[in-house]
């Protein structure tokens, strides 16, 4: 099949997946992705330190531990969709990061992610398909906060990777 | 819906998607940084196209109230939040998609990627309490509030509540202004080539 073995114009990539994002927003709301990863975070605390994630108010509150939060599944799936889109496309292999420097880069990148989400409610995801085409004030102040961080994170890159 | 149907939906929403941006390497970071730092536009010009489509979709819907909003206090907080997420991305090389994505690729980076994320999410858990901002449930009246730092509670919906305007006009603005930036770099990128020439 053609689909596994050429690349796919992003821009029919993602106009498709807009269209699906507007049945799921009519069924169980918007495409989203950092409340799954939240309620997997609270999930691995629990299996980690057990009862003591009762101490925490933020799981006792905000997130307590639920194996049914459907947003859970939609991360799952992204992960199987890709798994089985380069099985088919024999672009599935292991590969590292090349250098240390890279190593480093993505364990601060991933730290400041996680951070960022939380202290927002919010994640890059639900800013660009689900908050800002609801025309949501948030919308507007993530958007604000993605572009600046962008471009303050594109300039460190640079430097970093010496280019 | 049951649980189980909320998962299966979910579940299905999220393979499409995986497989979809799996085949055509869409990448909301490559979207911003690329843009910022090459001048290249090839997942900018698919985030606003989808940006466009949804708003109209959205709005249409919100118009005559279906649909599941998201309801929740804004404020500083997004900001900020999302300036450090922004910085994070472009340093892990991933977003919150493409790092699930890559994962399902065999890229060991993006799994790391991921495992802090989930840290990140764990410390900063760890922080927060219910009675003062960080953004608590006790701050959030659905009004600005600022002493706490919130604005509160605003969306096409509610801008239609209290114009009496249809939420699908401020729909279609908004559509005006993404197709408006999309046709921009439409003309930026045939500069470029007449100029390659």
């Amino acid at each position: 099949m053609d689909f596994f073995k050429k690349s796919l114009d992003p821009r029919i990539a993602l106009v498709v997946i807009a269209f699906f994002d507007i049945f799921l927003f009519l069924i169980l709301g918007a495409w989203t992705v950092g409340g799954g990863e939240t309620m997997m975070t609270g999930l691995a605390a629990e299996l980690i330190i057990g009862d003591q994630i009762n101490g925490i108010p933020f799981w006792q509150i905000v997130f307590p531990p639920d194996f049914g939060y459907w947003k859970i599944y939609i991360s799952l799936g992204m992960l199987f969709g890709a798994f089985v889109g380069a099985k088919l496309s024999n672009e599935f292999f292991w590969r590292f990061p090349g250098s240390l420097s890279e190593w480093v880069m993505i364990t601060i990148g991933g730290l400041m992610m996680g951070i960022g989400i939380r202290l927002a409610f919010v994640c890059n995801v639900s800013t660009f398909f689900g908050l800002t085409p609801q025309l949501n004030l948030g919308g507007y102040l993530s958007m604000t906060g993605i572009i600046l961080g962008a471009w303050v994170g594109s300039h460190i890159y640079k430097k970093v990777l010496g280019f | 819906m049951s649980v189980i149907g909320e998962i299966l939906v979910a579940f299905l929403f999220g393979s499409i998607v995986g497989l979809l941006v799996q085949r055509s390497r869409f990448c909301n970071t490559a979207a911003l940084r690329d843009a910022i730092l090459f001048k290249t536009y090839r997942n900018t010009e698919a985030l606003l196209l989808a940006m466009m489509v949804l708003t109209i979709g959205f709005t249409t819907f919100m118009t005559f109230g279906v649909g599941q909003t998201m309801k929740f206090d804004v404020g500083l907080n997004q900001v900020i939040g999302l300036f450090i997420f922004g910085i994070g991305m472009v340093l892990a090389g991933a977003c919150t998609v493409s790092t699930w994505v890559k994962s399902g690729e065999g890229n060991v980076g993006a799994i790391w990627a991921l495992i802090f994320t989930f840290i990140g999410m764990f410390l900063f858990s760890l922080l927060w309490s219910f009675d003062y901002w960080p953004p608590a449930p006790i701050a959030m009246t659905g009004e600005p509030n600022l002493e706490t730092l919130q604005l509160g509670f605003a969306n096409a919906e509610t801008l239609q509540e209290k114009t009496g305007i249809p939420a699908i006009f401020f729909g279609l603005i908004q559509f005006g202004v993404l197709l408006f930036i999309y046709l921009k770099i439409q003309a930026k990128k045939s500069l470029k080539t007449i100029g390659d020439n």
